[in-house]
């Protein structure tokens, strides 16, 4: 299964595409090249035969025995055959394979090699072959064997050519075809590239689509694409839209569980307080244990809203305005204690991730810093490339060294002089970890508690 | 001081009705979002309880409709949805506080004080007028630090002029403020009530803090310290 995956995912549509049309375009232009390669050759063979059988007749035309057996050739209209070593030679040969003449042009050729072009031959008979000289190299002939009446005697007519011009033309041939081939391959292999490329816009527009969506720079794929992807971009759009809506509307339900668990823990709470026949005792039982139900109802209810498995949905969330609201929200909430709030944020601080999260987290830590300030509380975020560093201090009464690791742990609360869920905390590092970050606890130069937060950058 | 309680869960509104009630609060008390926005706009309220889960109009929208019609009355909200994302949308929609549920009764009197108080514009939970203090949250009125014992309706009178320092607030106003809406609103009854007070802030006659203006109601005169 595994091994599947591999090779099924080791090669890209692309590289497919390339190899396929490459062993294609190798094998196409491979053959083409033997079979013009061998059309040409056999050409070359015809028509080399066809000229030493025209010279063949030549000399047959004009030869005239003499009557001593030997024959006298006047000049012939061919050149080659009066200058000597001229690639082109004309043998005559009598009955017992002794030559009866020769061209000028063969008077330097061995004797020994021509035996081999004087085979027996019928009379009327042409017979082609090729024969290895010292002198000239490869030699193409053509033998024709004639009956002679006036002396009753058969003789045979050859004519042989050096094959050099013949292989020159043919090397030429083959370059010229290479050349041609190759410059072809290279032609249809850019060709092939751009066509690739030009039928691949769309996948990768697909791809880039989906990136911007994950990275939450886009809402859902463009309409324009062709028409095969059509299907495919639609599903996708009805998809992460359904998902969004799924999203939206598990939060809500959350959200009604909630109000409909904690509506009734508060008509429990209020039933008790104002009970007057319940002893004090069992009035602080009963409160304890629906401050616990309430807790739990909370913090899990928190936890189930968070979104954690699809963040490639989620949208940029500009970090400013939500600080901003949220700062709104908690100078009307503590206006008596007139809080001095410093913010610096950048302004183009963006959290990638839910929106509901990044209130969520600001929420509970600068609700803490409210609420144990004296006076002062600093916020200061930072996104570089890597990371987002969101910075919160006041000058309370700080967390002491050796608290710090059990503030963090859930739920814990450092002291008990507010009263509280104790859950904020809780949730914010739930979130925290949830997007990969950290939290820390330190001492701030305002003389309280610092709760550093750091999230990966997307 | 009258306020407005909104919240659908019937048993929820009848403790709350009563804890405020009895902490000497007028309450109108509805159990859906446009009986709220119809009482609201009817009647002069000093503050409202809101609950954001609420049927016909939800919670926050009523507190928007509110706010559009110019009411400048706190709102405190009570909401089951602990979520940061409620909360301040039903802060920034012009809520003024709010309370998470299950909550303890005294917590929604401590707010709904604070409420009140900031709202005519006192940072502490006393209102200070020269030797006079009222304690808001304890009940109490020291005069030169002599604490002087008042009935609940002498209270609520006094309360509700020091709230409103400097403004003519008449008797009809005063009714509306302090009763039920049945009671029978004879004003001879705040007369009364307004005489005696006079006599326990300034037994002298020396610093004169509430000023009758003649057809039109009474004035608090001090300014706050």
């Amino acid at each position: 299964m595994s091994h599947q995956t591999n090779s099924q995912t080791k090669y890209s549509l692309q590289h497919r595409l390339v190899l396929a049309f490459g062993i294609l375009l190798i094998l196409f232009l491979g053959l083409t090249g033997l079979v013009l390669n061998q059309a040409f050759q056999e050409s070359i063979a015809a028509s080399v035969e066809e000229r030493l059988q025209l010279q063949v007749y030549a000399v047959l035309g004009v030869a005239e025995p003499d009557t001593d057996m030997r024959f006298f050739v006047p000049d012939l209209e061919e050149a080659r055959f009066s200058q000597i070593d001229s690639g082109l030679y004309a043998f005559i040969f009598n009955q017992q394979a002794n030559e009866v003449w020769r061209s000028p042009s063969a008077v330097n050729m061995n004797p020994m090699d021509l035996n081999m072009a004087g085979p027996d031959i019928t009379p009327g008979q042409m017979i082609y072959g090729s024969a290895q000289t010292e002198e000239q190299g490869p030699m193409s002939f053509a033998s024709y064997g004639t009956y002679w009446s006036g002396l009753d005697q058969e003789f045979s007519f050859v004519v042989m050519e050096s094959v050099a011009p013949t292989d020159a033309e043919i090397n030429e041939f083959q370059s010229n075809l290479r050349l041609w081939l190759g410059g072809l391959a290279i032609f249809l292999s850019l060709a092939q590239f751009a066509l690739l490329r030009w039928s691949m816009t769309p996948l990768k527009r697909l791809a880039q689509d989906l990136a911007e969506i994950e990275a939450g720079n886009k809402e859902q794929l463009g309409e324009d694409y062709p028409s095969e992807l059509h299907n495919l971009s639609n599903n996708m759009n009805m998809l992460i839209q359904s998902e969004r809506q799924r999203q939206t509307k598990y939060r809500t339900t959350l959200g009604d569980l909630a109000h409909s668990l904690k509506t009734p823990l508060a008509v429990i709470s209020g039933v008790v307080q104002q009970d007057r026949k319940l002893d004090k005792k069992d009035m602080v039982d009963v409160s304890e244990q629906v401050d616990r139900m309430n807790q739990i109802v909370s913090y899990q209810l928190n936890r189930a809203t968070k979104t954690s498995q699809s963040k490639m949905l989620a949208s940029p969330v500009l970090i400013n305005p939500v600080v901003e609201k949220i700062c709104g929200a908690l100078n009307k909430v503590y206006l008596d204690k007139k809080v001095h709030l410093e913010v610096s944020v950048s302004e183009k601080a963006t959290f990638y991730g839910e929106a509901s999260d990044l209130t969520e987290l600001l929420g509970n830590l600068m609700d803490n810093a409210y609420k144990y300030c004296q006076q002062q509380v600093h916020i200061r975020i930072q996104d570089s490339d890597k990371s987002l560093q969101i910075e919160i201090d006041d000058d309370g009464l700080g967390i002491a060294e050796q608290d710090r690791h059990w503030v963090l742990e859930r739920g814990a609360r450092a002291d008990s002089r507010e009263s509280g869920q104790g859950i904020g905390l809780a949730v914010a590092l739930d979130i925290i970890s949830s997007y990969g970050g950290e939290l820390k606890v330190e001492s701030s130069a305002l003389g309280g508690a610092s709760f550093l937060v750091t999230l990966k950058a997307a | 001081m009258r306020l407005l309680l909104v919240e659908d869960e019937d048993l929820l509104r009848a403790q709350l009705v009563k804890a405020l009630e009895d902490n000497d609060y007028i309450v109108d008390s509805v159990q859906d979002g446009e009986l709220g926005l119809f009482q609201a706009n009817e009647f002069a309220y000093d503050a409202a309880i809101i609950d954001l889960g609420l049927p016909k109009i939800n919670g926050i929208d009523l507190i928007k409709a509110i706010r559009a019609e110019g009411k400048v009355f706190p709102i405190l909200i009570l909401t089951a949805r602990d979520k940061w994302t409620d909360k301040v949308e039903g802060l920034d929609a012009g809520a003024d506080d709010y309370v998470v549920k299950p909550f303890q009764i005294e917590e929604i009197k401590a707010r709904l004080n604070a409420l009140l108080r900031r709202a005519a514009g006192f940072a502490k939970p006393s209102l200070d007028f020269a030797h006079l203090s009222l304690d808001t949250s304890a009940k109490k009125l020291m005069v030169s630090d002599n604490q002087v014992e008042l009935t609940a309706y002498e209270y609520k009178v006094l309360e509700y002029l020091m709230l409103h320092p400097g403004q003519v607030v008449s008797k009809m106003e005063l009714t509306e403020h302090l009763y039920e809406q049945d009671y029978d609103r004879d004003s001879n009854v705040l007369e009364v009530f307004v005489r005696r007070l006079r006599q326990k802030l300034d037994p002298e006659e020396s610093l004169k803090p509430i000023d009758t203006v003649r057809g039109q109601g009474y004035r608090f005169n001090v300014p706050p310290n």
